[in-house]
């Protein structure tokens, strides 16, 4: 047998150091950084660095070999090598001052496409749309960034683009599923392709751009994202039958800009315009319902009219769904022996038809204190229309008077159909009768909670009810319910005098069914002696059953004192399962002893920070009642001066 | 025209040959006539060799006048007359063409005419070969001669060739005679062919005609020499006799020949070396060449010249071929292709002088996904990104009010490093979404997540995802385990100190309790009423005190600093006190009469001496005085012998004690540490002894140390054996408990670690399968302790209740433990000087 000589094989094989694979590719690390983050190569923690590290315990960095053995042939390196070279030939040019080399050398410099990292990183339309989080979330960054000295223009414009059509296609297909308004900017999920997007957009202030953050990385990472963008909008938008890249609206463009300038055209549509012939033009084209002016309609419902035909087919869908009623499937109730899953109750209308619809009939006024972005994206894919004000006053502006005028009167028409006007302000001066008025938060918490939330807690000037994340709570907190949690804790604690782990009450009810299967005690009025008559025979048909007397004794020792006072018995049993798990706990081995702490530590951490968040609203509500009543004093007090005001 | 010719040729040749001999030089035949053959004469040859020199301008003229002479008799004429050059060559030809066909005779003249006749024509090329030969000097003729020699030795098949050479000695002779010409053939007659044949006269061997030189010439013909081997002859001259062969080396010379001599040998010595010298092949060459002072060196003087720099210029070039017409012709497929280029211009396809298309500009979008390849795995060793981790309420910009921060928490989160912060922000609430600010932190937050990408080490962790109650063992309940003690109903109280001594006695209705004042008391259990009491010893702690198992005795075992007391409490009635007394009162004789083994010097181990009478009143009855402090005594099962352990006693820290004789002996010899407790076997001849580290086992029997027990604990407290015998449980200081199955092992079956401090004693109950252990820390933990008879089978232990009750003073708890013989009663003592029962 040969002799196995040290670090030959294994983990010092498996892995290799950056230094050493910097080495191996020949590349400079800036260049090794790039191909990484193209490539999608990432360092590795091997179980045990000293022995991949050949037996050094110095902090390194760990790479797959494989990885950078696959990159030994990869055509980008290639083309930073050639790249290299032109820029040396380059520079050398231009310190001659020989120009007309330079720039033909610019002409032909080396260039690369990623299209083929981006098939091999995402061999599957699935995996690439399971990959967009950050792509989203970077191009919506630099969508919004300036362009400096580090970042030039034509990367934010096509990050804009590139965001805008993103945008257009979720509001066409109605995608959006959340929307969380946080202080870091707004996250969106979509769902696309039955896989879960989400995105976090920043508000529309200028950024602030630290000066130690390195803008090469940043936009290394851009580069790839715009190109995997690229392929993946073109490829949804194909398969939603539309056109791709989409018309862009110049004079809204121009105007106020983003999702509205987007005109979508499916394949379908476009043929038939074809037919007709090319002489209307491309915005008249795309309204066709209303005797409006062309260019009015356009500037008031930005994409809307693409999605009419749909929205009609849409309903009549819903409508068929409600004719036909579902039958429930009914869990049979479970007992302990016989526990089954429960069952998935089909929604007489899929809860997602419902959202996608949810503002259909709706057309939403954007004031101008409103950020347009978010609402008018999270409006157009509730599929409601949206009037903006910004749009508006900008069509309204022009020099002849004659032209204003006219504009005017369209302007008054499309105006007529507003049914909700979001309005961010303190206090509203005039109002339009039949419209009713929201703060923004309504729509975003009508999405989240899939239904419409009442107009009266979201009305100018009103406090706003708080504005929860859709993905919940951390600890499993949950703010709307705390109450209920917070009664029963209660009462443990005037029995029982120790803070409790809480516990639900279905739970107990279950236990209790499940506890005694045989016989259902119903006479409450038996004496004494009928009901020890009766545990005996209980014990003796559970012993028959296999139960183990101290479930049942236990059981029916309970019922009887629940009979009594249950939380007494509840929290009795409680204690006395409490001290067995402790009891139980001794049993142990040492290693599992570990474990198990290790775990409870955690769920105690939780149980704590509950308990914190818990405490912390109690006091809240102490001190509310007597606020809530100042503030219906200063309500009805404002009200009164509104009333006085209008009088006067 | 042949037979024409012949009588002609033969008429010229005769007319030339006459001459010849009377020196007339003038006729070139003649010159060539007696040439080469006339062997015999040296001078002869070197004479005509030089006519030959002088003639040969004069043969050719000779010729032209031979022509002149034939003139339209010629036999070649027939082609061209006037060709000159032409019939010379002919004639050339029919002369050298003699030698060529008749190979043997080419020398002889007078043969050339005979046979010119039968041989046309000669070849070209032979002609080539034969003009040098006719070049050549008479050397070569004489060469040819010999030749002919060795033909007429081989072939002699050949009638006609002999014949002619004979002929040709007979001409050369006739010729050196040269009178009669015509002689020689004698007639003519027909032959086979129809040809005239010259029949020849016979040859008279006379003197003149005899060779004289090849007197000794081997006449056997065609014979092999081989075939004269066994012979000392090789043949015979032509006179017959033998031709003896010449003589060969003698034997000595063939051996030599046959002795192989190695190559390059010289039979020198080499002066250098010492050895052999020896010379290779070109060496020896070299050496020959310088001894013949010829170039030692491998100069070849007459190399051919090599003109590597010619000195003549070509005035004309290689190839005179006029330059192809391609040269000057526009080529028409290039035309085509111009045309081609051309069309496309103007056709638009094509457009010159473009400004070039940025790649990056026309970005061309193509569907990539579109050969829809299958769902795969993903490699083992891919490890996507992590997902960032979606916002939770606290970022939102209205949260609920809890999530605010208080004032605490903010200035925590503040003082906390970046990096070591739970959340990367504070909550905050605004009142309306226009209040929102920007947040500042946005680009740091993803240029970190950009760097998490591809920057930190990714590793694949296996979260257990697991309940953590199943980690749980599976137990049977306690509740399905009773009877077991749960709750405190008894508490004896009334000591002054610690109470460290507790025992039942065997009917299980009275406990005796013994404490740190010096006092020993009994007490009835259900009651909890003192019944009787004792001061033993007020500066000495009562260290240990126990029952005597023997049922109706009454007999009370009590350690108090270095005296062991027997007592027998007035609970019991006559019969009891009076079997009590007796088993005391049989030692007192025994111990009056000193055995004869007793060695008189050596102090005896104890002393049993009657107590004082103040205490003997009260009940009790004899005192054993030890030499060090007894901590603890325990009865056999028998009641007859006790053991009381002295831990600084070292080889007499286990002292025997027999009651029926008031004796005391010690075990051991040797120290074994520290000992800590002892204990006899519950019903074979057999005794534990508990040291600091290890419980040793002795057979009383065969007086052998059987086993040594091994629980691993740093500082055994308390050990006890299961009532069946087979499993042992011990307490540590270093707060474990272990259980031992003697069958399986030196080592414990399960070791405990529940208290929170030193354990102090454990004990089995002796009929329920039930075991407890006491701690510090003031709690009693009650197990449940099936031992099964099956041996593969483990026992079962199950922890069914923590009693608490006593309190911790000093630092000590539970000092002391007791099971009720009977019922599943616990006893215990504690350092909050009180005693309890829990049932």
């Amino acid at each position: 047998m040969r002799i196995k000589k040290r670090h030959q094989a294994g983990a010092a094989k498996n892995f290799i150091t950056r230094t050493q694979a910097v080495k191996k590719l020949q590349l400079s690390l800036a260049d090794f950084r790039r191909i990484c983050i193209f490539k999608g190569i990432y360092p590795r923690a091997p179980r045990s660095a000293k022995k991949a590290n050949k037996g050094s315990t110095a902090p390194t960095t760990f790479y797959y070999t494989k990885d950078i053995q696959y990159l030994l042939h990869e055509p980008v390196i290639q083309k930073f090598r050639e790249h290299k070279i032109f820029a040396r030939k380059l520079s050398r040019a231009l310190g001659r001052g020989e120009v007309s080399d330079a720039k033909k050398l610019d002409d032909n410099r080396p260039r690369y496409t990623l299209d083929r990292i981006i098939k091999e990183r995402y061999p599957t339309f699935l995996d690439a749309i399971r990959d967009l989080d950050d792509a989203l979330s970077m191009l919506f960054l630099f969508a919004a960034m300036p362009a400096t000295d580090r970042v030039s223009a034509k990367v934010t414009a096509d990050a804009e683009r590139l965001c805008n059509q993103w945008m257009a296609y979720v509001a066409r297909e109605r995608a959006l599923r959340k929307v969380f308004v946080s202080i870091k900017g707004v996250y969106y999920e979509a769902e696309i392709k039955g896989q879960e997007v989400v995105w976090l957009v920043p508000f529309k202030f200028p950024q602030n751009i630290p000066a130690d953050i390195d803008f090469r990385i940043m936009l290394t990472f851009l580069e790839f994202y715009v190109t995997l963008l690229q392929f993946v909008l073109f490829k949804l938008y194909i398969d939603a039958g539309l056109v791709y890249p989409p018309k862009i609206d110049s004079a809204k463009e121009q105007g106020v800009g983003g999702l509205s300038a987007y005109i979508l055209e499916s394949k379908r549509e476009k043929e038939l315009l074809v037919a007709r012939g090319s002489t209307t033009t491309e915005s008249s084209k795309a309204i066709t319902e209303s005797d409006m002016a062309a260019r009015a309609k356009t500037i008031s419902d930005a994409i809307t009219t693409t999605q009419h035909d749909e929205d009609e087919a849409v309903y009549d869908d819903t409508d068929a769904a409600e004719e036909a009623k579902l039958d429930e499937f009914i869990a049979i109730p479970s007992t302990e022996a016989n526990i089954s899953d429960i069952l998935p109750q089909p929604d007489e209308i899929s809860a997602e038809d419902a959202l996608k619809n949810l503002m259909a009939p709706f057309t939403i006024y954007v004031g101008r204190e409103v950020p347009l972005d978010i609402l008018e994206f999270t409006i157009l894919s509730l599929g409601g229309r949206v009037v903006s004000e910004a749009a508006l006053d900008l069509y309204a502006e022009d020099d002849d008077e004659g032209v204003v005028a006219e504009r005017k009167i369209e302007i008054d028409d499309l105006v007529k159909g507003v049914t909700h006007q979001i309005c961010d302000r303190p206090a509203l001066s005039t109002r339009v009768p039949g419209r009713i008025y929201v703060q923004p938060q309504w729509v975003f918490d009508s999405l989240n909670k899939g239904r419409l939330m009442p107009v009266d807690e979201y009305a100018v000037g009103a406090t706003l009810p708080p504005h929860l994340s859709p993905w919940g709570d951390v600890g499993g907190y949950d703010p709307e319910n705390y109450e209920e949690d917070d009664e029963d804790e209660g009462d443990e604690e005037s029995v029982d005098g120790e803070m409790d782990v809480d516990n639900d009450d279905d739970d107990e009810e279950v236990e209790e069914d499940v506890a005694v299967p045989v016989t259902v005690d119903d006479d409450d009025s038996g004496d004494e002696e009928e009901d020890e008559a009766l545990a005996h025979q209980r014990e003796l048909e559970s012993e028959a059953k296999g139960i183990s007397f101290s479930s049942s004794a236990t059981s029916s020792s309970t019922n009887k004192k629940r009979k009594r006072s249950e939380p007494v018995k509840q929290s009795a049993a409680e204690k006395q399962a409490r001290e067995e798990k402790e009891l139980r706990k001794i049993m142990m081995s040492n290693k599992q002893k570990k474990l198990y702490n290790q775990m409870q530590y955690g769920i105690n951490k939780k149980e704590q920070r509950k308990e914190v968040l818990k405490s912390k609203r109690r006091k809240i509500e102490k001190v509310k009642p007597l606020s809530n009543l100042n503030e219906a004093d200063k309500k009805k007090s404002g009200k009164g001066k509104k009333n006085n005001k209008g009088k006067k | 025209m042949a037979k024409r010719k012949i009588p002609q040729k033969g008429q010229l040749s005769a007319s030339r040959s006459v001459p010849n001999p009377l020196g007339n030089t003038s006729a070139p035949a003649a010159v060539r006539s007696p040439s080469p053959d006339s062997t015999d004469d040296v001078d002869v040859d070197n004479e005509s060799s030089i006519e030959n020199l002088f003639d040969e301008e004069a043969e050719e003229a000779s010729d032209e006048e031979d022509e002149e002479d034939q003139g339209e008799d010629n036999f070649f004429n027939d082609d061209n007359d006037e060709d000159d050059e032409d019939d010379d060559e002919e004639d050339e030809n029919s002369f050298f063409g003699i030698v060529d066909g008749g190979i043997s005779d080419s020398g002889n003249e007078s043969e050339v005419e005979n046979v010119a006749d039968i041989t046309e024509i000669g070849s070209d090329d032979e002609n080539i070969i034969e003009e040098f030969d006719g070049e050549s000097d008479s050397e070569k003729e004489e060469e040819s001669a010999e030749v002919i020699k060795n033909d007429e030795i081989d072939d002699d098949s050949d009638d006609e060739f002999l014949s002619k050479s004979e002929s040709i000695a007979d001409a050369e002779s006739q010729t050196s005679v040269s009178d009669n010409d015509d002689g020689r053939i004698v007639h003519y007659t027909k032959g086979a062919d129809g040809k005239p044949r010259p029949i020849y006269r016979e040859i008279d061997p006379h003197y003149s005609s005899d060779d004289s030189d090849a007197d000794d010439y081997n006449v056997i013909g065609n014979i092999p020499l081989s075939a004269y081997d066994e012979y000392p002859h090789i043949g015979y001259d032509i006179n017959g006799k033998r031709i003896m062969r010449p003589a060969a080396g003698s034997a000595l010379d063939t051996l030599l020949d046959s002795i192989d001599v190695p190559e390059g040998w010289t039979g020198l010595v080499d002066r250098e070396s010492g050895g052999e010298l020896k010379l290779t092949k070109e060496e020896l060459e070299l050496v020959k060449k310088i001894q013949l002072g010829q170039n030692a060196g491998e100069v070849n003087p007459y190399e051919d010249t090599v003109e590597w720099f010619t000195s003549k210029t070509e005035v004309m070039p290689l190839s005179s071929a006029p330059e192809p017409k391609r040269r000057f012709v526009p080529s028409k497929h290039e035309a085509k292709r111009v045309m081609k280029i051309v069309r496309a211009i103007r056709e638009g396809r094509i457009v010159p002088n473009k400004p070039k298309a940025r790649p990056e500009d026309d970005f061309k979008s193509y569907d990539i996904w579109a050969d829809d390849l299958p769902e795969q795995a993903p490699h083992v060793m891919h490890i996507p990104a992590p997902k960032q981790a979606p916002p939770t309420n606290e970022e939102s910009y209205n949260p609920p009010e809890e999530y605010l921060p208080t004032d605490e928490e903010r200035k925590e989160w503040e003082e906390t490093d970046p990096m070591d912060r739970e959340r990367n922000f504070l909550p905050q609430k605004f009142s309306s979404l226009r209040a929102v600010k920007g947040y500042e932190n946005f680009v740091r937050e993803r240029f970190e997540r950009s760097l998490d990408l591809y920057l930190a080490p990714r590793v694949r962790r296996n979260k257990l995802n697991i309940d953590p109650d199943s980690l749980l063992p599976k137990l049977p309940s306690p509740q399905d385990l009773r009877p077991f003690p749960i709750k405190c109903s008894v508490t004896y109280t009334g000591h002054k100190g610690r109470v460290r001594a507790i025992s039942v006695d065997p009917s299980g209705l009275w406990l005796a309790t013994g404490a740190d004042d010096g006092t020993v008391r009994v007490w009835e259990v259900l009651s909890g009423r003192e019944i009787w009491s004792v001061s033993l010893d007020a500066s000495e702690p009562v260290q240990s005190l126990e029952w005597n198992p023997v049922k109706d005795c009454g007999l009370l075992a009590v350690a108090v600093g270095e005296r062991i007391y027997i007592c027998q409490p007035p609970l019991f009635d006559d019969a009891t006190e009076a079997t009590g007394q007796d088993m005391l009162a049989a030692g007192w004789g025994y111990a009056a009469q000193p055995t004869a083994t007793e060695d008189e010097n050596k102090e005896p181990l104890c002393k049993w001496i009657r107590p004082t009478s103040k205490i003997a009143n009260v009940g009790v009855d004899v005192a054993i005085v030890c030499r060090k402090t007894v901590k603890q005594v325990t009865w056999h099962r028998r009641g007859d012998y006790f053991v009381g352990v002295s831990p600084e006693g070292a080889n007499m820290a286990v002292l025997v004690h027999q009651l029926s004789k008031h004796s005391s002996q010690s075990p051991f010899r040797k120290s074994k540490g520290i000992i800590q407790r002892a204990q006899f076997h519950p019903f074979k001849p057999m005794l534990y002894v508990e040291s600091q580290r290890y419980i040793r086992i002795y057979d009383l029997s065969t007086q052998t140390l059987s086993k040594i027990l091994q629980p691993g604990a740093r500082w055994l407290s308390s050990f006890d054996i299961h009532p069946q015998g087979d499993n042992v449980i011990t307490g540590s200081y270093d707060k474990r408990l272990t259980w031992h199955d003697m069958d399986l092992s030196a080592k414990p079956y399960r070791t405990l670690r529940y208290h929170q401090r030193a354990v102090r004693d454990v004990r089995f109950h002796q009929r329920l399968p039930l075991f407890c252990s006491a701690s510090d820390d003031g709690h009693i933990n009650v197990f449940h302790g099936t031992v099964y008879d099956d041996l593969l089978k483990n026992p079962l232990l199950v922890p069914l209740k923590v009693l608490k009750g006593h309190a911790v003073v000093q630092s000590l708890g539970v000092l002391k433990v007791e099971w009720h013989p009977k019922e599943a009663w616990l006893f215990s003592a504690g350092a909050d000087s009180t005693a309890k029962l829990w049932t």
